[in-house]
């Protein structure tokens, strides 16, 4: 489910960065339209109170020095109502105040309007003033809320994501679960499951048309392997019953018999590279499926008891120290790594040398006595060392290779105290 | 002894019937599938070499229906198809034997000679050749009733070129016996020499007469 996290994350990301981008940006903007939306009612609720102060005081019929008492009175007992005697006629004025207010004992926030009233032809100056939210409260009310709903936003978007996303992407997630099970070697295609969304439907169909193309490929290939196998060994085969059969003719000289002995070796050694490139191929498109324990010791003493002629007649010193130790692999393919290495260490020693295969803790050491160091990054390579000198057939240290990276085993060389040392580490 | 060759090389056949005709053996040919499985439902034969790749077939299927019919006639893949699986697909259907092109004569007919004689019951248990006696039950070998100690791989040796009489043996054929699979990352086969050379002297020593040649260093010969 890992992976399934970060494809799902990425969408989600830029919508997160979107919402949180527009809700900051929103907060001034709510300042601004409440406080606009907040002033302008005030402004008209003041002409208001002006536009009803002045009709009143003009239409009561008291004698002047009544009327001037009642403002005086206004003036001192109504709250928010200045009234001062002027003779010059003003422009009105708006504006927002913030002081300290001796009566909310605070630090409080003004509407105000100064205009001029005319009562019984005296000129009144007027201010009313109102007592609003403070600016830095209003924007810290908003950004509370605002952000209040961030959160929301945020919570809800990752919840629906883990939801709904999962849902709709469940199909892909299921075709890839499907496409892990793929194995070439097996031959088969793997059934994707029906979608009726037409990007997935679009997806499993070309998959589909995939496996079938590499199957076929694939197959291809593999006949092709089991046809030069086949066109090759057949011609072989006929030249090597038809030097036995010369070999039968009575009128063979010593010289002629010679020659015959010549052409064995070059078709045994035509035979053994035909058969390891063929090897070769069929390690490489990853036959030799199965698997099963192996007690690497045991089948290590096999292989060296069939080598016991070849240490006699090269007069080769063998020595051996093998602990028990197994590993789940290929039977075949383990036989062959081990023989190969088996096989290179009696062919290069010089009669007379040393040959010790130590196997300790899951680490397998083939050693031969040697007088130089070999360059290490040829050796594995196909046909490196192929020279008319030995007998090789050039690939047996690539099949090794080749089989020790398919289980993931460490194949290496190193030269020291006058042995050339091969070891896998299983 | 008859022996039926199913194989569509003809220079390949023709190679295995000269070399077979002269060790006293009736051979016959089937070039196809078809040919081959007329062959097997009209005639027995003492043993049968398959191959497995024949025009208008799969030679398994021939393999198939003689173990179908309970046949008993004994059975030799000789095939191309050198891979383990289908070695143990062709012994798992009843085949008797395997055997990878390309082969030696000789060796093969080492192995018809071992099929035969594990399939008669006449002379099931001893191999005679002049004073020798092989018992191959208990594995022991007496000339003119003394017993001989072999090794393995001298007893081994010596079925080989009773099986191969009056046949020359490249040495190589000889080595690819011997030492089974490992035999032909080797060119040098001089190993040989040694086990031939104790066995003529344990075989000589027990007053056989020399029956076993050298021809020029290179191959041997069992004469009888």
């Amino acid at each position: 489910m890992g992976r399934m996290k970060k494809l799902l994350d990425r969408s989600l990301r830029p919508l997160v960065i979107y919402a949180f981008t527009v809700l900051i940006i929103s907060i001034p903007v709510y300042f601004l339209i409440i406080d606009w939306i907040w002033e302008n009612e005030l402004d008209k609720h003041h002409y208001a109170i002006r536009e009803k102060l002045e009709k009143r005081l003009t239409r009561l019929t008291l004698p002047d020095t009544a009327v001037d008492n009642m403002i005086a009175v206004l003036d001192k007992v109504q709250p928010g109502f200045s009234f001062n005697e002027t003779t010059t006629p003003r422009p009105d004025s708006l504006y927002t105040v913030i002081r300290f207010d001796s009566f909310m004992n605070d630090r409080e926030q003004f509407r105000c309007l100064t205009t001029d009233i005319r009562v019984h032809e005296k000129l009144y100056r007027l201010l009313i003033e109102t007592n609003m939210e403070e600016i830095d409260e209003t924007i810290l009310a908003i950004a509370a809320v605002t952000i209040f709903f961030i959160m929301l936003l945020l919570a809800g978007f990752i919840y629906l994501n883990r939801k709904t996303a999962l849902r709709i992407w469940q199909p892909f997630y299921d075709t890839l679960a499907n496409l892990h099970s793929f194995r070439l070697e097996r031959g088969k295609v793997i059934p994707l499951p029906a979608s009726d969304v037409t990007e997935f439907a679009d997806l499993n169909k070309s998959l589909d048309t995939l496996m079938q193309g590499s199957l076929a490929s694939y197959r291809q290939q593999k006949e092709f392997t089991e046809n030069a196998s086949h066109e090759l060994q057949t011609p072989l085969a006929i030249v090597k019953s038809r030097l036995d059969m010369l070999l039968q003719s009575q009128s063979l000289d010593a010289g002629q018999m010679q020659i015959v002995e010549q052409v064995y070796q070059a078709i045994n050694r035509v035979s053994r590279i035909n058969k390891n490139l063929l090897l070769l191929a069929r390690i490489e498109h990853s036959q030799f499926e199965e698997k099963e324990r192996i007690a690497l010791d045991e089948m290590l003493a096999g292989i060296a008891a069939q080598f016991t002629d070849r240490f006699e007649n090269n007069a080769l010193h063998y020595a051996e120290n093998i602990e028990p130790f197994a590993t789940d692999a290929n039977p075949v393919l383990t036989e062959i790594l081990l023989t190969n290495l088996l096989v290179n260490a009696v062919r290069y020693t010089s009669a007379g040398g040393e040959v010790l295969v130590q196997l300790n803790s899951g680490v397998l050491m083939v050693s031969n006595s040697g007088t130089a160091a070999l360059q290490a990054e040829n050796l594995f390579r196909r046909f490196a060392l192929a020279s008319g000198e030995h007998a090789g057939s050039g690939l047996g240290l690539a099949i090794a290779r080749e089989i020790c990276d398919r289980y993931g085993w460490r194949i290496s060389y190193h030269f020291a105290d006058g042995m050339h040392r091969f070891s896998v580490r299983f | 002894m008859k022996i039926l060759i199913i194989e569509d090389e003809p220079d390949l056949a023709e190679s295995i019937g000269a070399y077979l005709a002269a060790q006293d053996y009736l051979c016959e040919y089937a070039g196809t599938w078809a040919q081959a499985r007329e062959k097997v439902e009209l005639y027995r034969y003492d043993c049968i070499l398959l191959d497995l790749m024949l025009p208008g077939g799969d030679g398994m299927d021939i393999l198939e229906t003689l173990k179908k019919q309970g046949q008993q006639d004994g059975v030799i893949i000789i095939s191309a198809k050198g891979d383990y699986e289908n070695k143990v697909r062709g012994l798992h259907a009843g085949a008797d034997d395997y055997l990878s092109k390309p082969f030696h004569l000789p060796e093969l007919a080492a192995r018809i000679y071992s099929v035969i004689r594990r399939r008669s019951f006449a002379n099931h248990n001893d191999v005679v050749q002049n004073e020798l006696k092989v018992d191959l039950l208990s594995k022991t070998v007496t000339v003119n009733g003394t017993g001989v100690i072999l090794t393995k791989k001298e007893l081994d040796l010596l079925l080989f070129f009773i099986g191969n009489k009056n046949r020359v043996i490249a040495k190589s054929a000889l080595a690819e016996h011997l030492s089974g699979d490992i035999a032909d990352m080797f060119d040098n086969h001089d190993f040989v020499y040694a086990h031939v050379k104790n066995l003529k002297r344990k075989l000589s020593e027990a007053g056989y007469g020399n029956y076993l040649k050298t021809i020029y260093g290179t191959g041997y010969k069992w004469e009888g």
